[in-house]
């Protein structure tokens, strides 16, 4: 990720942000994109397959413009995007699992949910009171 | 400190491995703010996100346990918390279950008042063919009952509903009836601004037990700027009804509600003292809503969230100084989202729901037949915009409405769960999407999170009450679980976990 001083060339109408996606994928930056697309028009740029760079634009011009406290914003939200990202790949096995055990006693859900359910540390655990486990091979 | 009691894994070896369970986060006051599916909620020191997901958190550390207590990650010792977990997810969507169960029906636009916040298109008080006829209330009982729900509300609204109180009391025996022979429990409500009811009119109520909400935005010099009527003496209209009305249907069965104007904006401690003085224990801190007439007088009424917002948290402010004074006084909004944000429940409060409560929860059968999503989608309807109605109740089965193109294209776009800017979100359990709200205000059924005045106030509004969380003062923690529970503030002490 690049440091907030060395990178891009803040001036008093916008700022840069350079972005290494590699850390920050491109949805992520597009979702930082939204969240700071109403005080600022957000033109992003895919440098090299491995760099954007962003240009913040204020959509009103304040007394109160700090380009390196709006790149810093821009960037701790861009990688808190990254890291739901990752939260989310580790976790949405689990969350399909753990909605389908919710719905399946209300009576919601009337089909078997697709897929193979399980959890290796459930499934080893033969007390576990955690009754899903993998369903048959189909 | 997420535990008040250690399970005997606690003392065994440390676990080897775990697993992250599915949560959001945000960061608040130099923490970081994870909510899981639940609802459940943790403060963690900066850094902690990046531990978990790099999996190099100490698994011996008070943090770890915590984590592990409040169902952000599992380990081998912790099999029976899923299943607790699972159950906790359905009770988050049991506004899901049983059905529409709000049921507002529109008697008549007529109105003598002239507000110019007025959320409805009303018309003069002589003007019949504004009327909700026969035909249309026994097709519409009927739709109500139709639904699955056993706990039903009937809502007259107008207008003026009390304007055809012939209609009303054609209605509520109907409805009773056919209550009885379906096996459902029936509430019945009047919204009223008071100005014509008699003893006569409240006997009945009385008799029938229908319960009076009505309506108070603050003290004399303002609820009468906001509510002109000829003899500009609302105010006096509505405390005269206030109290007869009390006295003759009991204490408990009349509720007020007020509306926040821009004249309102700088007197949020008046307004609430006015609430104390009248012996009200609830108070609902409404922003105007941007439908009806609200639209054609906005810049006399209107003003932007920033302003509500600072106006909200004057509001609790006051509410909580009362509180703690002994006299115990909810804010209903905050009420709502501390039910969301401290227990597992949901609740029946249709604007936070998702999918949106919106025609789910509630409908509402126009004085023409015209069935809408709600109360705003028939405001919407009256400035000439039709997008939310669902169906004619002449022509129409609830298998229809619920399948309209309307009501489809709404449970859509009301999913926070995947919705731009919601699916993210660490308030998404204790938030909605209001589809009318945005398809109003932008143009769009979806909306635009960042430039949404709902979104704004909802995150605004539950950052602060993070805040006060955060803090755990005590009394503070004493009133909020008193208006949890309902109960006196004697009784409540618990603090935040």
């Amino acid at each position: 990720m690049a440091e907030p001083e060395d990178r891009g060339t803040p001036n008093a109408n916008h700022v840069v942000v350079e972005i290494s996606l590699s850390i920050v994928s491109p949805e992520a930056l597009l979702k930082t994109c939204y969240w700071f697309s109403r005080d600022y028009v957000c033109e992003v740029k895919k440098q090299t397959e491995s760099v954007a760079t962003v240009l913040l634009s204020p959509r009103t011009v304040t007394q109160e413009f700090t380009p390196n406290s709006i790149r810093d914003a821009f960037l701790t939200s861009a990688l808190d995007f990254a890291l739901r990202e990752k939260i989310e790949a580790k976790t949405s096995g689990i969350r399909d699992l753990l909605l389908a055990k919710a719905f399946s006693e209300s009576g919601v859900l009337e089909d078997e949910p697709e897929g193979v359910f399980g959890d290796k540390i459930e499934e080893s655990n033969p007390d576990s009171m955690f009754k899903i486990l993998s369903n048959p091979q189909r | 400190m997420a535990r008040t009691f250690y399970p005997h894994e606690h003392f065994a070896p440390r676990p080897s491995t775990f697993n992250l369970l599915p949560f959001k986060f945000t960061r608040l006051n130099e923490k970081e703010l994870l909510v899981n599916e639940a609802g459940e909620f943790l403060f963690a020191p900066t850094g902690t996100i990046q531990l978990l997901t790099d999996q190099t958190i100490d698994t011996a550390s008070e943090l770890y346990r915590d984590l592990k207590a409040k169902h952000f990650l599992y380990d081998d010792t912790s099999s029976p918390l899923l299943d607790v977990l699972a159950a906790k997810i359905r009770t988050k969507f049991d506004h899901l279950n049983g059905g529409t169960k709000l049921h507002i029906f529109v008697v008549t636009l007529r109105c003598e008042h002239s507000c110019h916040y007025c959320q409805v298109s009303r018309q003069s008080a002589s003007r019949g063919e504004f009327d909700m006829s026969q035909a249309t209330a026994d097709r519409a009982i009927k739709l109500m009952m139709d639904s699955p729900a056993r706990e039903i509300t009937l809502e007259f609204q107008g207008g003026e509903p009390l304007l055809a109180f012939d209609l009303i009391q054609y209605i509520i025996p109907r409805a009773k009836q056919q209550a009885r022979e379906r096996e459902k429990n029936l509430d019945i409500v009047v919204c009223t601004n008071l100005a014509c009811i008699t003893d006569d009119i409240l006997l009945y109520f009385r008799d029938e037990g229908v319960k009076v909400s009505t309506s108070l935005d603050g003290p004399a010099f303002l609820h009468n700027k906001n509510r002109p009527r000829p003899g500009n003496n609302s105010y006096e209209k509505a405390i005269e009804g206030i109290e007869r009305s009390r006295a003759i249907l009991g204490f408990e069965n009349v509720a007020a509600l007020m509306t926040t104007t821009a004249a309102s904006l700088d007197y949020a401690a008046e307004i609430v003292d006015e609430y104390v003085r009248r012996d009200f224990h609830s108070i609902f801190l409404r922003p105007i809503s941007p439908y009806g007439f609200a639209i054609k007088t906005r810049h006399r009424t209107g003003y932007q969230m920033e302003s509500f917002l600072k106006f909200y948290k004057a509001g609790l402010k006051r509410v909580l100084e009362v509180n703690r004074s002994s006299y115990r006084i909810a804010e209903a909004y905050t009420q709502i989202l501390l039910t969301k944000i401290l227990t597992p429940h949901s609740t029946r409060y249709v604007d936070m729901q998702s999918p949106a409560g919106e025609a789910w929860s509630v409908l509402v059968y126009n004085y023409d037949g015209d069935v809408y999503a709600s109360d705003e989608s028939r405001m919407l309807a009256e400035m000439g915009d039709r997008t939310f109605r669902l169906g004619n109740v002449h022509k129409d089965t609830r298998r229809t409405i619920f399948t309209s193109d309307a009501a489809l294209r709404m449970f859509q776009a009301s999913a926070t769960q995947s919705l731009a800017g919601c699916s993210d979100c660490a308030f998404q359990s204790y938030c909605a999407a209001d589809p009318v709200y945005h398809y109003a205000t932008q143009g769009d059924i979806y909306g635009n999170r960042p430039t949404s005045g709902f979104c704004i106030r909802n995150m605004e509004v539950i950052k602060e009450l993070f805040a006060l969380l955060e803090q755990n003062d005590h009394e503070t923690m004493r009133i909020f679980w008193s208006w949890i529970t309902g109960k006196s503030l004697q009784n409540e002490a618990i603090e935040c976990a």
